[in-house]
C-alpha cells in the first residue's frame, strides 16, 4: 500500500475536504475515457431516429415499407412496437415518483406528436449514413393541428387544448372541460393584498423568460445488445442506472432482472440526462436483428425537440415593507410553460422561490402550462434561476425604493433556523445570516464599482434551493490485497467517484490511492436513485459510512481471531489492527494480512444504504459588477462573486468547480440563451452557433466563497453543493443592470435588444 | 445520399501513416473515430461550433468535424492520444488534472489541442490570449476559470523545462 505518511490521521478528516486531484481525470486528459458514443461492438448497427416535423398533429399513418427496403436497413420501430404505457402510470422516484408516461411519449409519440422532433420510427442500418438516409424514405401522413406556442396562447381563453385528459386540478369549483392549463396551485398565508395597499412602501415585476438548454457537450448516446437469452445490456450516459433500467422494463413491459444498464462517462447532464431518449427503441432494435445497436444524437436532434429543455416561464411578484424595511407581504403569479406534455405542480418551486424571507403575508399562485414545445426536463434547480430572476428584481426594487442597502435589507428579512417557511413548517439548519455577513464584509461588495466607458452597477441575489435525498446505496468488498474496493448504485456526473474516495478514505484511515471507487451497473449493486437534485454527495457518503462500519467490523472479528485476541481491545490505525501493548512489540496485522489469511474463509461484502437523510437546505448569495454599453445594450460582467454554505467542502476543488461552471451556465441563460420558436413550432436556432452559451471570452473569473457550517445528522456535515449555485444569476444580474442603467429588464435573457429597449425606455 | 461506395483514404495521424477505406462523406472526425478507432476526439455539434473535436493539422487547431476525410492527405494530424508520450503527459494535460480543469471531460480534449496549439506559438501567453485560444471550445462545466489557470500554469511548467534542458 502506499506510504500513508504524508497524511496526519491524528486529525479526524484528513482527506476529506482536500482539494485532490479527480481520481478518474487521467483517462479525460488522454482521451481514453469512454462514453457511449466512443463503444463500439462487433456487427454493431446504428440508429437514427425519424421526427416529427409538425408542432401539433395526429398520425394518420406510417409507411415503413420503402425504407426497410434499402439495403443496409435491418429494422425499424413505430410505437406500435411499444407496450402501450398509460397515462398516470409513473416509475419509483423520490416522493411523487417519475411519469412514466411522460417518459414514453418522449422517446416515441403514439397516435399525435406534440412538438416538433418528437420520435416517430426508429431504424436501425449498417452504417450511420445508411440509417439516416432511411429515414427519408419513410412515409408518415399527418393531419396538421393548430399549435400553442406560448404560455399566454396556450391560457388564452378559447385556446385549442392540446391533450383531451388534462382538466386543470386545484381549480374551486373543479374544472370540468380539456385545457392547456394542468394544475393551479396555491400557497396562502394572511392576505397579501390587504398588505400590499397599505405598505409604506411596495414594488413589483413582470417577467418573462424564454426557453433555454441544458447545453451537455455530449449529445445523448447509448448502446444495446440483446443476447440470444433476451438478456439486455446497455450502456448509457445516464444520470441513474437503476431509473434507465425501470424506464426501459417499463417501456417493453419486461421483466427488470432481464435487463443490465451498465452506466459510463456521461459528458454533462445537468438534469438532461434522467429520462432515457432512445435506449428502449435501441434495446428493440437489438432484439429483432440480433446485433448491438448504437445511438448517437446529432446536436441539431438533441436542440429540436430530442431532448427536453428546461421551462420558459412568466412570474410576476409584488412585494411590500414596512418603511423600517421589514417586510409585509410576497404576492407571486407564477406560469410555467412544461412543453409538449403535463410537468410537474409549480408548487414547490413557488415555495423555494418565496422560502428565503420571512413574510407574514403570502399569496403564491401557480400554473404550470402545456405548448406544443417539447417537454421540459430537469435543469440544475429546475425553475429556480427563473423565479428568482423575478423575486429577486421585486426585492432589489423595494430595495430602491426604502433607500436601503440590499444586503441590510435580507438581514432584517432572513428565514432562520426554526422560521417559518411557506410551506407552514419549521425552517432546518439554513445558514442564511452567516452567508449575508460574509458577503457585507467582503471585498467583493465593500470595494468602490469603479468607473468605465459606461455606466456600471452592482447587484445582489439571493437563491434557494430544497435539494433532494432519496435513495443511495453502495457495496464495499475488500480485495485480496486489503484495499476497500466501493461500487456505487447511482453515477458519477460531478466528481462522485473522487469525493466518494475521500470519504472511503477517510473510513478506513487509507491514502485516496488505496480505495477503488466505481459506479455499478445494475445487477452488480443495489437500487439507487439518480444523481440529482443535490442528493448523491451527501447520501452516497452516508451509505459508505455504514458499509465501512460493517466491513472494519468484519476486519476486526478476522484480526481478532489471527491475532487470539478480543477483537474489541484491538486498536485499528491507517490499515492496521494492534494487539493492546502493541506498541511495546506486541502483535498487530494489517489489512492486507488479514485478507491474505483469511482469503477462503468468504469474501467481506458489506453494503450501505441511505434512504432517511433530512432534505438538503442549499442557499447561495451572489454578487455581480456589470457595464452595459448604453449604445449597444451589451451587458459585460465585471466581476462575479458566489457565496455558499456547502456544510462542509468534501472536495473544495470539486465544490469550486460546481459553483464556477453553475454560475456561467447562469450567466448564460441571464445574457444570451433563448431557444426562438417560430409560430410553426420549429426551433430557429438548433445549434451551438445561434443558441449562444458563453465562451471563455464572455464570462469573468468567478470567485467562489465557499462557507461550512456543517449541518447535523449528516455524515461530515454535508449539505447539497450542484443546483442552488445557478439559481440567482439571472436575478442578481438583472439587478446590477437595473443600477448601471436606472431602468429594469424584466425579460430573460437580457440580450442587447431587451436592455437598449429598457435604456431608451427610461 | 445512396452511395455507400467506400473510398480509399490516406492520412498520417500522430507520426503514423493509415490507409483505410472510408465513407467519401466521411469528415476527418469520422475518420479518427470511426475508421481508425481513435475516439479521445468528440463530436459536441458536428458544425464548428463547439470545438469538442479539435485536432492539430500541421501545427494548425482545426475542427476535425469540418475538414473532408479526403483533404487530409499530405497533413500531418495530431489528436489528444498522440499527445502522451511514452507515459509522460503534456504539461498542459497534467496542468488539467491538478488544477481541476476537466469535470465531465468531454471537451477536455478539444480543449488541450487549443491550448497545444498557442503554447507552441506563444511560450508565455497572457490570461486574455489563453481565452482567445480557447473561445471556439465551450465548456458547460468548468466555467474555464480553472482551466485558464491550467493553461497558464502549463506554459509555465514548459518554460521551466526548456530553461533546464
Ligand atoms: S464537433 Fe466539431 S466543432 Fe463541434
Ligand atoms: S468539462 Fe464538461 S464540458 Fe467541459
Amino acid at each position: 500500500m502506499n506510504d500513508p505518511g504524508q497524511i496526519d490521521w491524528s486529525q479526524k478528516n484528513s482527506v476529506v475536504g482536500k482539494p485532490l486531484p479527480r481520481v478518474d481525470a487521467g483517462e479525460r486528459v488522454e482521451g481514453t475515457a469512454k462514453y457511449p458514443a466512443d463503444m463500439a461492438l462487433p456487427g454493431m448497427l446504428h440508429a437514427k431516429t425519424l421526427r416529427s416535423p409538425h408542432a401539433h398533429a395526429k398520425i394518420k399513418s406510417i409507411d415503413t415499407m420503402k425504407a426497410a427496403a434499402l439495403a443496409g436497413v435491418k429494422a425499424i420501430v413505430t410505437s406500435g412496437d411499444f407496450h402501450d404505457v398509460p397515462v398516470g402510470a409513473t416509475i419509483p422516484m423520490g416522493e411523487a415518483g417519475y411519469d412514466m408516461w411522460m417518459v414514453s411519449v418522449i422517446n416515441i409519440a403514439r397516435d399525435k406528436v406534440f412538438w416538433v422532433g418528437q420520435p416517430v420510427a426508429v431504424v436501425a442500418a449498417t452504417d450511420p449514413h445508411i440509417a439516416e438516409a432511411a429515414l427519408a424514405l419513410i412515409d408518415v401522413e399527418y393531419e396538421a393541428l393548430p399549435a400553442v406556442m406560448s404560455i399566454d396562447a396556450a391560457m388564452a381563453p378559447g385556446a385549442p387544448a392540446i391533450h383531451k385528459h388534462v382538466i386543470t386540478t386545484g381549480l374551486e369549483p373543479p374544472a370540468q372541460v380539456p385545457s392547456n392549463v394542468c394544475s393551479r396551485s396555491v400557497i396562502e398565508r394572511g392576505n397579501a393584498d390587504d398588505a400590499i395597499s397599505s405598505a409604506a412602501a411596495s414594488a413589483a415585476i413582470d417577467t418573462t423568460i424564454d426557453t433555454g438548454h441544458q447545453g451537455y457537450i455530449e449529445p445523448q448516446a447509448m448502446l444495446a445488445q440483446v443476447d440470444s437469452n433476451g438478456f439486455a445490456m446497455v450502456w448509457a450516459a445516464t444520470q441513474g442506472q437503476h431509473t434507465t433500467e425501470l424506464m426501459i422494463s417499463r417501456m417493453l413491459d419486461r421483466p427488470q432482472s432481464r435487463i443490465k444498464v451498465v452506466p459510463v462517462e456521461i459528458g454533462g447532464g445537468f438534469g438532461g440526462k434522467i429520462s432515457i431518449h432512445g435506449e428502449a427503441a435501441c434495446v428493440l432494435l437489438s432484439e429483432m436483428t440480433g446485433r448491438p445497436v448504437k445511438m448517437v444524437m446529432s446536436r441539431e436532434e438533441v436542440f429540436q425537440g430530442g431532448s427536453g429543455p428546461p421551462a420558459a416561464a412568466r412570474h410576476r411578484i409584488e412585494v411590500a415593507a414596512e418603511a423600517d424595511g421589514t417586510l409585509t407581504a410576497i404576492k407571486g403569479l407564477y406560469r410555467q410553460d412544461c412543453g409538449g406534455l403535463p410537468g410537474l405542480p409549480p408548487s414547490l418551486m413557488m415555495q423555494a422561490s418565496a422560502a428565503l424571507y420571512q413574510a407574514p403575508n403570502l399569496h403564491l399562485e401557480g400554473y404550470d402550462v402545456v405548448t406544443n414545445k417539447p417537454r421540459t426536463e430537469a435543469y440544475r434547480g429546475p425553475g429556480g434561476i427563473q423565479a428568482y430572476f423575478a423575486m429577486e428584481q421585486a426585492m432589489d426594487s423595494l430595495c430602491q425604493k426604502l433607500d436601503m442597502d440590499p444586503v441590510e435589507f435580507r438581514k432584517k428579512n432572513a428565514a432562520v433556523t426554526g422560521s417559518t417557511m411557506p410551506i407552514g413548517t419549521p425552517f432546518p439548519s439554513i445558514g442564511l445570516t452567516t452567508i449575508l455577513d460574509a458577503v457585507s464584509k467582503h471585498d467583493c461588495w465593500t470595494s468602490p464599482l469603479g468607473e468605465g466607458a459606461f455606466p456600471r452597477g452592482r447587484g445582489f441575489g439571493l437563491g434557494y434551493w430544497r435539494g433532494t435525498s432519496m435513495t443511495s446505496a453502495c457495496h464495499i468488498s475488500i480485495s485480496g490485497d486489503g484495499r476497500p474496493m466501493v461500487t456505487m448504485g447511482s453515477a458519477d456526473i460531478s466528481g462522485t467517484r473522487t469525493t466518494m474516495a475521500q470519504v472511503a478514505a477517510e473510513q478506513f484511515e487509507l491514502s485516496i490511492d488505496d480505495v477503488l471507487v466505481t459506479m455499478g451497473d445494475t445487477k452488480s449493486v443495489g437500487y439507487s436513485d439518480g444523481a440529482a437534485g443535490s442528493r448523491l454527495a451527501r447520501t452516497m457518503a452516508a451509505a459508505i459510512v455504514e458499509a465501512s462500519d460493517k466491513a472494519l467490523a468484519e476486519l476486526r472479528t478476522r484480526a481478532g481471531r489471527l491475532l487470539q485476541t478480543e477483537p474489541q481491545t484491538l486498536t485499528y490505525e491507517r490499515g492496521v489492527f494492534r494487539a493492546p501493548g502493541a506498541a511495546q512489540g506486541g502483535a498487530s496485522i494489517s489489512l492486507a494480512e488479514i485478507m491474505q489469511a483469511t482469503l477462503t474463509d468468504g469474501a467481506i461484502l458489506e453494503t450501505g444504504v441511505s434512504t432517511k437523510l433530512p432534505l438538503g437546505v442549499e442557499v447561495a448569495a451572489h454578487v455581480a459588477d456589470v457595464e452595459v454599453d448604453t449604445d449597444t445594450g451589451q451587458v459585460t460582467v465585471l466581476r462575479y462573486t458566489a457565496f455558499q454554505d456547502v456544510g462542509r467542502a468534501l472536495n473544495p476543488t470539486a465544490v469550486e468547480g460546481q459553483i464556477e461552471g453553475s454560475v456561467v451556465q447562469g450567466l448564460g441563460w441571464a445574457l444570451t440563451e433563448s431557444f426562438d420558436y417560430g409560430d410553426d413550432g420549429r426551433l430557429r436556432n438548433a445549434s451551438m452557433l445561434d443558441f449562444r452559451m458563453p465562451t471563455a471570452l464572455d464570462v469573468p473569473p468567478v470567485e467562489a466563497v465557499i462557507i461550512e457550517t456543517p449541518v447535523p445528522d449528516v455524515p461530515y456535515g454535508l449539505r447539497g453543493v450542484g443546483e442552488v449555485p445557478i439559481v440567482p444569476v439571472g436575478g442578481c444580474v438583472a439587478n446590477a443592470v437595473a443600477r448601471a442603467i436606472g431602468a429594469r429588464v424584466p425579460q430573460m435573457p437580457m440580450t442587447p435588444e431587451r436592455v437598449l429597449k429598457a435604456v431608451k425606455g427610461r | 445520399m445512396s452511395s455507400s461506395q467506400k473510398v480509399v483514404v490516406t492520412c498520417r495521424v500522430n507520426g503514423e501513416d493509415h490507409t483505410v477505406l472510408a465513407d467519401p462523406r466521411d469528415t476527418l472526425l469520422e475518420l479518427l473515430r470511426d475508421r481508425l478507432e481513435m475516439t479521445g476526439t468528440k463530436e459536441g455539434c458536428g458544425n464548428g461550433n463547439c470545438g469538442s473535436c479539435t485536432v492539430l493539422a500541421d501545427g494548425v487547431a482545426v475542427c476535425a468535424c469540418l475538414v473532408l476525410a479526403g483533404e487530409t492527405d499530405g497533413l500531418e494530424i495530431t489528436t489528444v492520444e498522440g499527445l502522451t508520450a511514452n507515459g509522460t503527459r503534456h504539461p498542459v494535460q497534467q496542468a488539467l488534472i491538478e488544477h481541476g480543469g476537466t469535470q465531465c471531460g468531454f471537451c477536455t480534449p478539444g480543449i488541450i489541442m487549443s491550448a497545444v496549439a498557442l503554447l507552441n506559438e506563444k511560450s508565455k501567453p497572457t490570461d486574455a490570449e489563453i481565452r482567445h485560444a480557447i473561445a471556439g471550445n465551450i465548456c458547460r462545466c468548468t466555467g474555464y476559470e480553472k482551466i485558464v489557470r491550467a493553461i497558464s500554469s502549463a506554459a509555465e511548467t514548459s518554460a521551466t523545462a526548456r530553461a533546464e534542458v
